[in-house]
């Protein structure tokens, strides 16, 4: 009897954790209906998991594994993250664009854009915002008068017939 | 591999096109108006210049003879009757983004009562004035839009 419990003893931790065979269980199960030394060993190793079980459950339900998740990511991600250079490169590769044809219509776009928006570019302001709209006047006939507006907008060339006023603005 | 190239060529071809009318073309209106101190009339279509004419001459009466608009191309003269006995010759000879530059001649009996160059913004109106016309005097409102 001595030999069989100190065979089932040592079988009873592998039974306890699941691991025995059919037929180690048979041994154990059928040695354990007849001896209470060696259940007492099972059962004080079954109260013995209910006292580690409860705290550790009680902690793992405190503690915060959505914090704990994030910073593992945090810390994969510092780690998965490129230099400046490395990414740097990357924005700057334009392998890909040589790889596909899209260069071609893309540079077709860009020239007639830029045809486009080269009068806007080059704009030519007024050089003689403040001088008169009138460049040149003769007239055989007439004396002349120009006057400028600058607030109406307007400019008047007046013709004044010979020697006579034959009609004058205000 | 060919429709590539179409499509932008067209559209080169077609900006081109475009850009080349935009920059040799100006739309040009000229009225003839006879100003006098007859009346109190003014004619409804002066109505946008009337208060410039107004401020500008202390005629009575405003009465439009005459009211042209003009596609002018570049360098290419166009003439219209100004009044009886006189004709206008306008020309287009410089269009930038924002300044029309025309080239007017007035002409009686085959001489140049006037011949002058005239920079237009858009918007802006030159008012040449000054021969007589019956009982008053004639005004040209000149005004680009371009």
């Amino acid at each position: 009897m001595q030999d069989l419990c100190s065979q089932v003893l040592k079988l009873l931790e592998k039974y306890f954790d699941q691991e025995a065979t059919d037929k180690e269980k048979l041994l154990v199960e059928g040695h354990l209906q007849v001896c209470p030394a060696c259940l007492d060993v099972l059962r004080s190793m079954e109260e013995l998991r209910t006292l580690i079980k409860v705290p550790v459950e009680a902690a793992a339900r405190e503690e915060d594994f959505p914090w704990v998740w994030q910073k593992i990511e945090r810390e994969i991600r510092s780690q998965r993250k490129p230099t400046w250079l490395q990414s740097l490169r990357s924005r700057l590769d334009v392998s890909p664009l040589f790889k596909k044809k899209i260069w071609i219509p893309a540079v077709a776009t860009l020239a007639v854009l830029l045809m486009i928006t080269a009068q806007l570019i080059f704009k030519e302001t007024p050089s003689y915002p403040g001088l008169s709209d009138v460049e040149y006047v003769e007239s055989e006939d007439y004396n002349v008068m120009v006057y400028q507006s600058e607030n109406q907008k307007v400019t008047v060339i007046w013709l004044f017939e010979g020697t006579e006023k034959g009609a004058s603005p205000s | 591999m060919k429709r590539v190239f179409v499509h932008p060529i067209v559209l080169l071809i077609l900006v081109l096109f475009s850009t080349s009318i935009a920059l040799g073309q100006a739309q040009t209106r000229i009225r003839v108006i006879q100003a006098s101190n007859i009346g109190h009339n003014i004619d409804p279509s002066l109505r946008d210049v009337y208060r410039e004419l107004g401020s500008l001459f202390s005629f009575t009466s405003y009465r439009l003879l005459r009211d042209e608009t003009l596609d002018l191309i570049l360098n290419q003269p166009v003439t219209i009757s100004a009044h009886p006995g006189r004709s206008m010759e306008v020309s287009l000879i410089g269009l930038r983004r924002d300044i029309a530059k025309l080239r007017i001649r007035v002409v009686r009996e085959e001489r140049d009562i006037l011949n002058t160059e005239v920079r237009l913004l858009p918007g802006r109106t030159v008012l040449i004035g000054g021969p007589r016309h019956g009982e008053g005097v004639i005004i040209y409102a000149v005004s680009a839009h371009f």
